[in-house]
């Protein structure tokens, strides 16, 4: 039943925040490949539109009905990455486009939202102080899946965002110490095989690189080193709007995705990334107050790990672009150009304001 | 109410404590940025700094420059070369002293070629060798990883297939001079820029010049490339055909060979030159290296000056030639008409001094065409008597002399026509009526270049219609623009009579007689030489007495093709000289374009 009074309750202050975040990025993509801009400008600008749209539609819609299609909605998004792994075209490298008409789609990034569904689902029942071993199983197994099948897409980046959401799933529902040592040992494992048979060359330059910077100043490390001269160039108050020599210059990689926010450093200094944090914070407090606002078990699950997972990138991307994290292709949400990352990210918020809006159970008398 | 929450208190804890950790790791990266930003803000500005862009030039070709028939008198061919970024040769002795083992070049010489470039940006490269052979450029290729400052590049190079043919016509280029470019601000030049520095090459060479390509490229703070942004791809300069036919041309120079002089060909009806020959010569082919002072210097300083260009640079006394325009100006004047008659003794006595004709013996009677025909002096010596020098100065100027004829070719001189005005303001003295007498029989100060000698013949078969020479083709003739001396058409009839008379009835210009055709000619003999070019010659071991040989005329008599000017430096008499030499220009010519049916009509 649509009650109208929950849609006071929408949490506009979270979703302004959200757009202005959306729209500072626009006006940077915009400064970062002025040259081609107006294709990625509106194209952002579209999508945002869009975004906005499904989150509506997906406030209307109670969270717990939600809950209801979460395990049809994990299998087909599952069955989709398959599909893709084995028809789909290439491009730039991976398998991971969905090409319709003009749009590309990338069906990993709404496999995040279908995975937080179905852990917030197989939660929501689970009453225990301390995770059982087979929660832990059954959790990590259904990260894990679309985790190998976004990865060997190739898309890396993408696969690690989910370690968050598995992460975020374990503290809730209250890891032991021992299968933390498990998880430990199991990285272990997978990080020398991989080490040795599975990693593409890049991606260990990547790795060896964040250890060494300066080693391979035209491969790797170059694109961490000119991300770095840009942002610390930018000093306080930055070199202007526009005026960025490194982003206008075309030396900073991925400027418009990956590297926006040090266009943002370079361009507007210290103080414009301190605005960007302080933003952030405010934003991401919001999100993780819903989990503490939640009327059940289901809706702090949904709350938490769409906070956990919308914080994580955040964190990954500001410590990747100064060389604190590896260079593993997480853009920073809302602000980043890319279509499917955006409406995700949208749609995750939309989860959170969902459960936020319907806290009160109403009872009729 | 009934309890209707369930108790979540401990995940929220969780929750709450995961959100503590998390705003805990942003405040520590938070703190790394202010690192970044604030304290090591100096460095990386530093290093953003250092970032920019170069653009590379990829020269574009110069466009070819033909003569008439089409053929490629000056051409480009591809050609390496190898240069350097400055930044790598800063301060680095070392380096200087590999690459220049590596080339074969003085290090020296490569030190002071850098230098010379000192106000070129850091990461532009110098040219240091050009016009590479093939086994020099396999070393540079074969070695280039351990010389990575080198830079092999392939430019469209000047060549000039005939050599020494054509070349004061052609010029030559060199490298643009640092003074060249501070002094223009409309071009941007490159170090090491190829530029037209004679003749057509320098006239035309804007026209010439393509627009250089470019290849925009981000270079690190260490002057690498990091990738192209951008390229222009060059656009070939614009062909020029010239009116020169290389053919006459040969053949002219053939006959200028082992001697100092000029000749010009020229068409009277459009002005275009056909010959323009300047002897000695040189092979501009020589000059296009960028390295070669020393070749440079040696022929900057030969004496007999093979790099100036005497059909528009040569100063020469007219002689007889002149005798052309005392003619006109005293036919112009009423002071005779064609019937009026000196008499010629030998000599005569003027001024209490005596004055000789050339011919000893005395040419006795003789009407202006007879005068004209024999060159008499004493005829003109008693025309000079009556005129005023000033009236003579007006209309050999308004035949073209003593000014420019505007041809297409940089550098040209104006030559000088004597009146009282000049010798007041150049002497500060009254001209004396006496030099009158010279300049009536063109001795005196009056000098020409060759190619004014030719304007004039011109507008002389034209009977007073003055064009402008040019070296170009005309391709439109509404655009030609005529213009009309200040002399009545009629009198250069009885002129052209005295000319006519002189090759074909056994005058002084005889030896340019060839039969079946119409030629009218005047030679010209100069007497006086200063004193100063007779110690010149004798250091050269030139007979001192001798003097420069002239020729000019046209052919045929009614609607005149050709025009044909001779000068030979020392030639002794014109009619000995440059006359034979003319009938030689006129017969290739008219075996070339006169059908031979009029063989058999005379």
């Amino acid at each position: 039943m649509l009650d109208r009074r929950i849609f006071r309750e929408i949490d506009w202050p979270t979703i302004l925040l959200m757009v202005l975040m959306a729209i500072i990025g626009i006006f940077f993509v915009y400064s970062a490949i002025y040259y081609q801009a107006s294709q990625y400008v509106w194209r952002q600008v579209l999508w945002l539109g869009v975004s906005l749209l499904a989150l509506f539609v997906l406030l209307m819609i109670d969270y717990k009905v939600l809950l209801n299609f979460a395990f049809p909605f994990y299998v087909f998004m599952n069955v989709l990455l398959i599909l893709l792994l084995i028809l789909g075209t290439r491009v730039a490298n991976t398998r991971s486009w969905l090409v319709i008409g003009p749009f590309r789609f990338q069906p990993s990034e709404l496999t995040k939202l279908a995975v937080i569904l179905l852990l917030a689902r197989l939660f929501s029942d689970y009453k225990e102080d301390v995770m059982s071993f087979r929660a832990f199983l059954l959790s990590s197994g259904l990260v894990g899946l679309p985790f190998i099948l976004i990865a060997i897409q190739p898309d890396l980046g993408t696969a690690i965002t989910f370690l968050p959401v598995l992460l975020g799933a374990y503290i809730l529902a209250g890891l032991p110490k021992k299968y933390a040592a498990i998880i430990l040992i199991v990285a272990f494992l997978v990080g020398f095989f991989g080490w040795n048979y599975m990693l593409k060359d890049y991606q260990k330059k990547r790795i060896e690189t964040l250890l060494m910077p300066g080693q391979d100043p035209r491969g790797a490390g170059y694109q961490l080193q000119q991300s770095r001269i840009a942002i610390g160039s930018g000093g306080l108050t930055g070199k202007g709007y526009h005026k960025g020599t490194q982003s206008q210059l075309r030396f900073l990689p991925a400027r418009h995705t990956d590297f926006i926010l040090a266009v943002i450093g370079e361009d507007l200094g210290f103080l414009g990334i301190l605005g960007i944090f302080i933003v952030y914070f405010i934003f991401l407090y919001r999100l993780f107050s819903v989990s503490q606002l939640s009327p059940d078990r289901a809706g702090v699950y949904l709350a938490f790990l769409s906070a956990m997972l919308i914080g994580c990138q955040f964190l990954i991307n500001v410590m990747m672009i100064v060389g604190l994290f590896p260079i593993t292709g997480i853009p920073i949400p809302f602000l980043s150009y890319g279509g499917s990352s955006l409406l995700t990210n949208v749609l995750l918020v939309g989860l959170v304001a969902n459960v936020r809006m319907r806290r009160f159970v109403y009872v009729r008398f | 109410m009934a309890k209707i929450y369930e108790d979540l208190s401990l995940i929220i804890k969780r929750s709450r404590l995961t959100f503590i950790i998390l705003v805990i790791v942003i405040f520590l990266v938070m703190a790394f940025y202010w690192k970044i930003q604030i304290f090591d803000y100096k460095k990386y500005l530093k290093m953003s700094e250092a970032n920019y862009l170069r653009s590379l030039p990829s020269p574009a070709p110069r466009g070819l420059i033909y003569d008439r028939q089409k053929i490629i008198l000056a051409d480009n061919r591809p050609s390496f070369k190898v240069s350097m970024l400055k930044q790598s040769l800063k301060n680095s002795y070392q380096t200087i002293e590999r690459v220049s083992g590596l080339l074969n070049l003085r290090p020296d010489e490569l030190k002071a070629r850098t230098e010379r470039y000192s106000w070129l940006q850091s990461f532009e490269p110098v040219v240091i060798k050009d016009n590479l052979k093939l086994d020099e450029v396999a070393v540079i290729e074969g070695r280039k990883e351990e010389f990575p400052e080198l830079r092999l590049q392939v430019e469209p190079r000047r060549y000039y297939p005939f050599g020494q043919t054509a070349a004061h016509v052609l010029g030559y280029l060199q490298e643009v001079s640092a003074e060249e470019i501070k002094g223009s601000s409309q071009r941007k030049w490159r170090g090491g820029e190829m530029v037209g520095k004679a003749a057509l090459e320098k006239q035309y060479d804007d026209y010439l010049t393509g627009q250089d390509g470019q290849l925009i490229e981000t270079v690190d703070s260490l002057g690498r490339s990091m990738g192209e942004v951008n390229r222009i791809e060059p656009v070939k300069g614009k062909d020029l055909i010239l009116s020169i036919d290389l053919d006459l041309q040969k053949r002219a120079e053939e006959l200028l060979q082992g001697k100092e002089g000029a000749i010009v060909v020229l068409d009277p009806g459009t002005g275009e030159c056909l010959v323009w020959a300047s002897s000695p010569s040189y092979d501009p082919n020589r000059f296009i290296s960028r390295f070669s002072p020393d070749e440079w210097m040696s022929i900057m300083n030969d004496p007999a000056g093979p790099l100036e260009n005497r059909v528009i640079r040569g100063l020469y006394s007219p002689g007889s030639i002149f005798k052309i325009v005392t003619a006109l100006t005293a036919l112009q004047t009423g002071l005779i008409s064609e019937r009026t008659a000196f008499f010629c003794s030998g000599s005569i006595n003027l001024y209490g001094k005596d004055f000789t004709c050339w011919f000893k013996p005395g040419h006795g009677n003789l009407d202006l065409a007879e005068a004209i025909k024999n060159s008499c002096n004493i005829y003109f010596y008693q025309l000079g008597r009556s005129l005023n020098i000033d009236i003579i100065a007006n209309y050999a100027r308004s035949l073209g002399l003593g000014k420019i004829t505007g041809v297409d070719m940089p550098g040209e001189k104006e030559g000088l026509v004597p009146s009282t005005d000049w010798k007041r303001k150049s002497q500060g003295e009254a001209w004396y009526p006496g030099e009158t007498i010279s300049v009536a029989i063109g001795q005196g100060p009056v000098l020409v270049t060759p190619l004014q000698i030719a304007a004039m013949t011109a507008c002389l078969a034209n009977r007073g219609i003055k064009v402008k020479p040019r070296l170009t083709l005309v391709d439109n003739q509404t655009e030609l623009k005529r213009e009309k001396a200040d002399l009545r058409p009629e009198i250069f009839e009885k002129v052209i009579e005295g000319m006519w008379r002189s090759v074909n009835d056994g005058g002084t210009g005889h030896g340019a007689y060839q039969p079946g055709f119409d030629i009218c000619g005047k030679t010209g003999s100069t007497q006086v030489i200063s004193r100063e070019q007779a110690e010149k010659m004798v250091q050269r071991g030139k007979e001192a007495l001798k003097t420069h040989s002239w020729f000019s005329g046209f052919a045929p008599r009614y609607q005149p093709q050709i025009v044909v000017t001779i000068l030979v430096e020392f030639g002794g008499l014109g009619g000995q000289t440059a006359a034979p030499m003319a009938g030689e220009i006129f017969k290739a010519y008219r075996e070339k374009y006169v059908r031979q049916t009029n063989l058999q009509g005379n």
